[in-house]
């Protein structure tokens, strides 16, 4: 039991420039979990957190820009057990959109989905600069809505790791025997699912011609 | 690798295009090349960019797979699609946006797709099933496990955007009934039906095709020869034999398929057997080519792909290197701008000419139609030989059937793809032809009132269950399904594209542009605009990196950086090495299909 490992597609949402991507980053480049460094391939971030008796891996997935133009597939919400949905406390219209994204969230992403509500930039309050979104508006949204709420700083690193500690806490883990129930409907079923990667060339039945 | 005067790539023209290096990657070997990673170190306009490398317009595969490309080759792009979905031709679409897709086709809105015909039940209307539980292709596609598209989806890490499962049944159908296909040495020899004759000579056979090119001396006689020719006088194959290797196994067309052409095909389907375990092919889940698409254009982006849909293409101007869209907004370009077919402007006159029709028949049934599927599998292939049907097809009818475990439609539920090459008329008689030998057979299968009869299972006097044999016989005959097969969708549309029906790919088939640059007509929007090649009708992916190739060719100059990348994985830098080794050895890969530069690898379990 001490050794097991759930994977978590947590996808990130919110308008440019709010510090999704710096959250991200601050997040997976601390000492924060004993792993090592985080991996920058092609597909996504990994970040790995040791909770207690078990590890959860986050799969993060950056928007990459596509939602600038409204144009994320429907593949980025697909399966995602967590959401960030980050706005930047100094900029109003960064917390409608937060809004609308809930929303799109709602309607797109599967429904046990967690969903933590970021506002971002806490430095630049404690820096001087003028809060637009109060607290208790996040809060009373966060509320109607059922998402985690965490006021953060990518900056110094203020909160982040919490967001993400929260959301490892609120994720239903995995019991050895959900995963055998097979094709049942909406549920990923592992037990069919072949991993491209396992196989393929030079794996399998290579060197044994005997003809 | 060996051209010295190869145009040097864009990536090499325009260094300074990069954008900083990503402290957390290590640099492996000279070719690793990190692009700038969109988003994560600066946050990204809001508007569109004013000047890119290439603009591609259309999101089906064959343009996703090139973005990717040219994103990762270090290219800037600018990726558009005129739909609010991605995936254009190769698009997987909800039963809302089919409608709307049905009413764009019958109102001349998407171009090359005629005749669309769509029947959706009150089931679907009202509220039974939402129109999101299904996930529809326009051209559904699956996956050879030994296949250039697979290696480059490893390669190219978008598989992990993705779910596959595996596809190891099927069926021919003949004498009015479904054959399963037997398909492996094992079970060639504990099939009761097989001879022993038969059992040997197929081995020998099997043996024989997985490296057919170099044994000349048993083929050459047959060059023009038709397959079934050879196999009859050659291997003395019975007919059943011969009709499963070319129409289950090959997945050919027609009986008139030449015999290395169809050695070829039987061989792809030979040496893609127990790569990944005891099945051939392989899908994606939620959706074919549609998904793929949107895994390669997530790549492009991560790579810096600029991604807008809902933008139509309005021209392009060779001369001022502008393109123009259909908001108004202009981007100057330094290299190309793409089109695929289906998107191409008002007044264009140099879209090649797509003169190929592939005509479908897609249904969703109130069915799960386990009984097609091998144990926990969720899709099967059908293939209706020549002259199988009632309606005296000259064309194989190639259908594909996918339950609910695919998650393309919800559970209780499967969705059946027909579609033939066979043109005209006939066409949508051969697909009804053949679907109505899909619904006659599952609804044999299927039908458990057979068993509970109470007629037929009467208790004896001892209280154990009699079987009464002779009513069982007649219900066998007289069987009329109580209920009718329920279809919630059905969907007719023929299909239009440049890529014939082919047997096997040749980059040739897809280079369809001219290479006269200067050449302008007058009044034409899209001079100098290079054109995609629709899917043809082909049901696996053979032809989609073939052809994103040769368009990176055209653009970049050579194709030594398609997919040239590397990445670090934490969890399996073991696995990563293994079949990175793989990969930089076939780097030189010709633009064959990679079909004929693999070792043969099924071999070394075959003994007789």
């Amino acid at each position: 039991m001490n050794t097991s490992v759930t994977s978590i597609k947590l996808v990130l949402l919110g308008e440019a420039a709010v510090g999704k991507s710096s959250i991200v980053l601050r997040f997976v480049s601390n000492d924060f979990s004993e792993n090592k460094e985080p991996t920058i391939g092609a597909a996504f971030l990994t970040q790995r957190v040791n909770m207690g008796d078990h590890t959860i891996k986050f799969e993060i997935w950056d928007t990459a820009g596509q939602e600038r133009f409204a144009s994320l597939a429907p593949m980025y919400y697909r399966n995602a057990q967590a959401a960030l949905v980050v706005y930047d406390i100094t900029k109003p219209q960064s917390f409608i959109k937060a809004r609308h994204w809930v929303k799109e969230l709602h309607e797109q992403a599967s429904k046990g989905i967690v969903i933590a509500l970021v506002g971002n930039k806490l430095d630049l309050i404690e820096g001087g600069a003028e809060r637009k979104v109060a607290r208790e508006e996040a809060e009373k949204l966060a509320t109607e809505e059922g998402l985690l709420f965490f006021e953060t700083s990518a900056k110094t690193g203020d909160n982040v790791n919490e967001v993400f500690l929260g959301i490892g806490q609120k994720i239903p883990l995995k019991k050895p025997d959900e995963q055998s129930q097979g094709s049942s409907g909406l549920r990923i079923n592992d037990d069919n699912r072949v991993d491209l990667a396992a196989g393929g060339p030079g794996s399998s039945n290579a060197g044994a011609c005997n003809c | 690798m060996m051209s010295s005067e190869r145009r040097p790539s864009m990536a090499e023209r325009r260094p300074s295009i990069m954008g900083p290096l990503s402290p957390h990657v290590e640099h492996r070997g000279s070719n690793l090349m990190v692009p700038h990673l969109a988003g994560l170190e600066d946050p990204l306009p809001d508007s569109t960019p004013g000047n890119v490398d290439v603009v591609i317009v259309g999101t089906g595969l064959v343009e996703s797979i090139l973005a990717a490309a040219l994103s990762w080759q270090g290219s800037n792009v600018l990726h558009i699609d005129a739909n609010t979905y991605y995936g254009d031709s190769s698009a997987t679409l909800t039963i809302d946006q089919l409608k709307q897709w049905v009413q764009d086709v019958n109102s001349d809105k998407m171009k090359f797709y005629e005749n669309a015909k769509l029947h959706v039940s009150g089931a679907i209307r009202n509220g039974k099933y939402s129109s999101r539980d299904f996930g529809i292709d326009l051209s559904p596609k699956i996956l050879f496990a030994k296949s250039d598209l697979l290696s480059i989806l490893v390669k190219s890490r978008v598989h992990q955007y993705l779910e596959f499962q595996s596809l190891s049944s099927f069926h021919t159908f003949e004498n009015d009934s479904f054959e399963k296909l037997t398909n492996t040495k094992q079970e060639i020899f504990t099939d009761p039906s097989l001879p022993l004759m038969t059992k040997r000579n197929l081995m020998k056979f099997i043996k024989f095709v997985l490296d057919w090119e170099s044994q000349t001396e048993i083929w050459a006689s047959y060059a023009e020869a038709p397959i079934a020719t050879f196999l009859v006088e050659k291997f003395k194959l019975d007919k059943a034999q011969v009709y499963e290797l070319i129409f289950s196994i090959g997945l050919c067309y027609n009986i008139d398929v030449k015999t290395p052409e169809a050695l070829q095909r039987i061989r792809r389907y030979l040496i893609s057997f127990d790569v990944y375990g005891p099945f051939p092919v392989l899908y994606s889940k939620y959706g074919g080519p549609g998904e793929l698409s949107q895994g390669f254009c997530r790549s492009a982006a991560v790579a810096g792909a600029t991604y807008r849909l809902n933008l139509k293409f309005i021209s392009y101007d060779p001369i001022t290197k502008m393109a123009l869209f259909s908001d108004g907004s202009k981007v100057s370009v330094t290299e190309k701008v793409v089109v695929a077919p289906t998107q191409s402007s008002d007044n264009s006159m140099n879209v090649p000419e797509q003169k190929y029709e592939v005509q479908r028949l897609t249904c969703v049934v109130e069915k799960p139609c386990t009984e097609w599927f091998a144990e926990g599998e969720n899709a099967s292939v059908v293939v209706f030989p020549p002259d199988s049907l009632k309606s005296g097809n000259k064309q194989a009818v190639q259908a594909l059937v996918m339950g609910s475990g695919s998650d393309i439609c919800p559970k209780g539920t499967s969705v059946w793809y027909l579609s033939t090459t066979q043109s005209g008329p006939r066409g949508e008689l051969d697909l009804d032809a053949a679907l109505e030998a899909l619904e006659e057979s599952i609804i044999r299968e299927s039908s458990a009132d057979l068993e509970n009869d109470e007629n037929i299972l009467q208790v004896g006097s001892n209280g154990h269950f009699v079987l009464n044999s002779v009513k069982l016989g007649q219900s066998f005959k007289e069987y009329i399904p109580r209920e009718k097969l329920q279809f919630l969708m059905k969907l007719y549309y023929k299909q239009f594209t440049s890529t014939p029906p082919f047997e096997v790919v040749d980059p040739s088939i897809f280079d369809l542009n001219s290479t006269d640059d200067d050449r302008l007509i007058p009044g034409a929007s899209d001079n100098a605009v290079l054109y995609t090649s629709p899917p043809s009708a082909e049901i696996s992916y053979d032809e989609a990196i073939t052809a994103a190739k040769v368009l990176f060719q055209r653009i970049v100059g050579s194709d030594d950086d398609f997919f040239d990348i590397d990445f670090e994985d934490e969890d399996d830098t073991e696995k990563l090495n293994e079949s990175a080794i793989t990969d930089d050895e076939n780097m030189n890969m010709t633009l064959d299909t990679g079909m004929s530069v693999e070792p043969v690898e099924f071999a070394g379990e075959m003994e007789i």
